[in-house]
This record gives structure tokens, sequence and C-alpha cells, in this order.
């Protein structure tokens, strides 16, 4: 395969997009100077095409797009290490969800479907039940993912020791928590939250 | 003796898959005198899933519930290690960003208590009950029991959040657990991540990390795990069996809660603190130490 020659100039800078990250995460994208310590405790860099280190560099350097294409910033386990670690105190771990949520709200390419599933479930459980209802959670992962048979072997045993709770009771304060979501989307819609 | 009274925070998991840290919790507290007032109508946190891809939520779920828990006296006890990483993140970026701040008493349209004392259970008996008042309550020590005391990621990380203890060589577990008479293992493991929420998106990757987890307690020469993460317990204890499997390993190690062992030595009987809910079992170690 040949390499791509990368070019790198002012020109494919893109610090708009960095001081955007920098505000939603409120962390510094620019101090880092590329030691990484952060790939270096990264218990999920096995599992990333960009180690941490090299995700803030391409940042740094304009070539976003990548980044978010990609599936590194949802094979982050938000384990903080990276965070706690950096000798410039960049908040790493804030900086992949800030990622992350540019690219879902953008509906991002992403190659990783299966996180961004399970969030998207996770959250809507919030929203009709106010907790987490774990078994229908799992249930309805199965089938969207198409995983009819995923963990099959796990529901008997768990069913048995209590572990899985077959009815869920919905929260009493409901109407409260639907507010709070529509209350955020329609922050969202004037333009007056991120 | 003065008394403690807390607003209990338990968290989504343990009303269902981690019932059994639930139950042994209400027990040892109430074993101890301190008082537990549950907040009433507490909601889902938004765990990870809530701050991977939408701040403002998250921010918003965790102050509702530090609003919520204002009907309610006392500093507050979480149990989940992932709920109270969540609360104290929210206060803690909500006392440094006053445009987030803003954002979110608009959402949630109310104050946010941003000086409400959130406390991990370990907290609680370790420091502010104190480990010698634990210790004079012990009825069972836990004796020759060898335990690896696994925190997780969020306990201690980041530094500044959770102020729990030292970020990269916490002891609070130890501490608890010498003062109910138990020895603890030193280990390479006790920091590291388990996979966490991967377990329902991707949990070849769970697999993979909660194997060295228990790789390494074992050849410490732990008799058990100890833990305060319903998440970190769900991947240790409930994937252990197919862990074994895919790596060809046989650990057969127990996963206990801090509370479940705590309780052992208070004297709680062993029924009223779930020990059957857990997938590996103890019963075999437990009666080879005489502690069932």
């Amino acid at each position: 395969m040949k390499k791509k020659k990368m070019l790198l100039s002012q020109e494919t800078m893109d610090i708009a997009m960095v001081r955007k990250v920098e505000s939603l995460s409120g962390t510094s994208v620019r101090r880092c100077f590329q030691c990484g310590k952060c790939s270096a405790g990264c218990p999920m860099a096995t599992f990333m095409e960009h180690p941490p280190n090299r995700v803030v560099r391409l940042l740094q350097l304009g070539q976003w797009q990548r980044i978010l294409a990609g599936r590194s910033i949802w094979y982050c386990a938000s384990c903080e290490t990276c965070s706690t670690r950096c000798p410039n105190k960049v908040h790493l771990a804030s900086i992949m969800d800030a990622l992350r949520k540019l690219s879902w709200d953008h509906d991002g390419p992403s190659k990783e479907s299966y996180v961004q599933l399970a969030n998207k479930l996770f959250l809507q459980n919030i929203r009709t039940y106010g907790r987490q209802y774990e078994m229908r959670l799992a249930a309805v992962f199965n089938v969207k993912s198409g995983q009819f048979l995923k963990d099959m072997m796990l529901g008997p045993k768990l069913l048995t020791k209590g572990k899985l709770k077959v009815f869920h009771q919905k929260n009493k304060n409901m109407a409260e928590i639907e507010k709070i979501f529509s209350r955020i989307e329609e922050m969202r819609r004037k333009g007056e939250a991120l | 003796m003065s008394e403690l009274r807390y607003a209990y925070y338990p968290g989504c998991s343990l009303h269902a898959s981690a019932s059994e840290y639930d139950l042994s919790t209400r027990e040892v507290f109430a074993a101890l005198s301190i008082g537990l007032d549950e907040v009433p109508d507490w909601i889902c946190c938004g765990a990870t899933p809530a701050h991977n891809v939408d701040e403002l939520l998250s921010l918003s779920l965790c102050a509702k519930n530090l609003e919520l828990a204002e009907q309610v006296s006392g500093d507050m006890a979480v149990a989940c290690a992932a709920c109270f990483s969540r609360l104290k993140f929210a206060q803690h970026v909500l006392k440094e960003d006053d445009r987030k701040l803003h954002q979110v008493e608009q959402a949630i349209d109310a104050k946010v208590p941003l000086e409400r004392n959130v406390k991990h259970l370990l907290e609680i008996l370790v420091r502010d009950l104190g480990a010698k008042r634990l210790g004079q309550a012990v009825k069972k020590p836990l004796s020759g029991l060898k335990v690896a005391c696994y925190y997780g990621c969020l306990l201690t990380r980041p530094p500044e959040v959770p102020q729990l203890d030292d970020c990269e060589a916490p002891t609070i577990m130890e501490q608890l657990l010498h003062a109910v008479g138990a020895e603890t293992v030193d280990w390479t493991h006790k920091m590291e991540c388990c996979g966490a929420n991967f377990t329902l998106s991707r949990p070849g990757v769970v697999l993979q990390l909660s194997n060295a987890i228990l790789d390494s307690a074992k050849a410490a020469g732990a008799d058990c795990i100890m833990v305060g993460c319903p998440l970190c317990h769900g991947n240790l204890d409930i994937r252990q069996k197919e862990i074994e499997g895919v790596y060809h390993r046989s650990y057969d190690m127990p996963i206990f809660y801090l509370t479940q062992l705590v309780g052992l030595a208070l004297g709680v009987p062993a029924d009223r603190l779930g020990l059957d809910a857990l997938i590996v079992s103890p019963q075999r170690l437990l009666r080879e130490r005489k502690l069932l």
C-alpha cells in the first residue's frame, strides 16, 4: 500500500475545533507535549487504533475527522488514569467526553456502533423509567445489535440468584425527570447550551 | 457516642444485580447503629453513558439527586463507586464553572447543593465511625482470611475529585479489613480497570482486563477479592466462569462486597448478607476459615 504523505501547514490546523473541545472539556488541548504517559497507563490502548496521546496530537494538528471516524474514543473506559498521571494536567478523560459528544451530536460516522447503541439505550431507559432497568437494557441491546444469544447462558443463573429483576417500577417523579431532558433540548434549540 | 446518620443513595444496581450489596449495607449499618435514610425518589446518576456523550445531562441528573437528597439530613452515603464518582464530579465541575452551573440550574429548575458532603461507605466506616470503633464491634474476627483489596478506577481517580485516598496507592480498604481482623495481600492490580460498562457492549474487553486482575490476585496468594463497586463485582464474579473458560484458567475466587465481609465480622447472620447471591460460591472458603 502506498503511504499517503501528511501535509502540515497553517491551513491544515483547526484552532476553532481545538477551542471548541477545550471549552466543552474545560481542559487544555494545547498544553500536551506528547510524553506518552497517558497511553503507557491506558488499559484500553491495545483496543484503539489511535492511542490516547495520538488522539490529542491529531486534534492539535487539525486531523480531528480521523479521530471521530475511528473507534478510539468509543473504546475509552473513562478510568481516569490518563488524567491522573498527566504531568501537564491535561484532563484527557474530559477531552474524550468532549470528542464523543461531538461525534454523537452529528451521529458521527464512527466505526464503533455497539458502544453507541449501549449508551443510547441506557439514556432512553433513564428517560422512560427514572432508574436503570438492567434486564431491559441487556435484552433490547441483544435484539438491536442482532446478537440474540449474547450472554444467554448467564440469564437463568442471574434469575435464580435474584440479580435480574424482570419487573421494574417507574419512578414516581417521572414528570420532573422528563422536564430535565426537555429543558436541556430546549436550551440547545435556543443555542443556550452546548 | 455521637449518633451517625446519613442520606442513603443506593444507585440502580443495588436494586437489581447488586441487591446483596444493598442488603448487606443496611445490615452492617444497623449492626453499628448508624442511621440510613434513603433519598426519596432518587434517580439514575447517568453513570458512564451520560457523561460519555452529554455532559450537561450527566451534571443535571447528579444535581437533581443532590437536590432530592435535601429532603433527608446528614452527609450522603453512596455505595456504588460509579455513582459516588459522578456525584463528586458534578459538584467539582459546577463549583469551578459558572456557565455550566447556570445551565444545570436551568435544567433542574433549582439551586444545586454544592457543599453537601458525598461519602462512599468506606469513608463512613473507616473515618466517620473510625477503624477503632469498628474493631470494638467485631464479634467474629476474619482471622486467616487473605483478601485482595480491589479499588478499581473511580474511588480514587482523578485525585482532585473523589479525594478519598491516595490516587496510586490507597490503603483505606486495607485499614477497613485490618480493623475486622482479616489479612490483606500486596498485589499489582488493585487500581487497574476491570473493563467497566463494556460488559454490555464489548464483553471481550472485560474478559481480557478482568482476567489480568483475577490472575494477579491469585498469584499474590489471595483467597478472595473485596470490592466497593457493583460493576467491578459483576465483571469479576458473574463473568469469572466465562473468563476461566476463555483463558483456560481456574480461579474459584469469591468476590465480596466490603459490607459482606464487615457484616460477617460483626456477627450478622450469613443469610442476611446475601452470600447466596454470589455466583462464585464463598461457602467452601468461609467454612475452611471457620467463618460460617
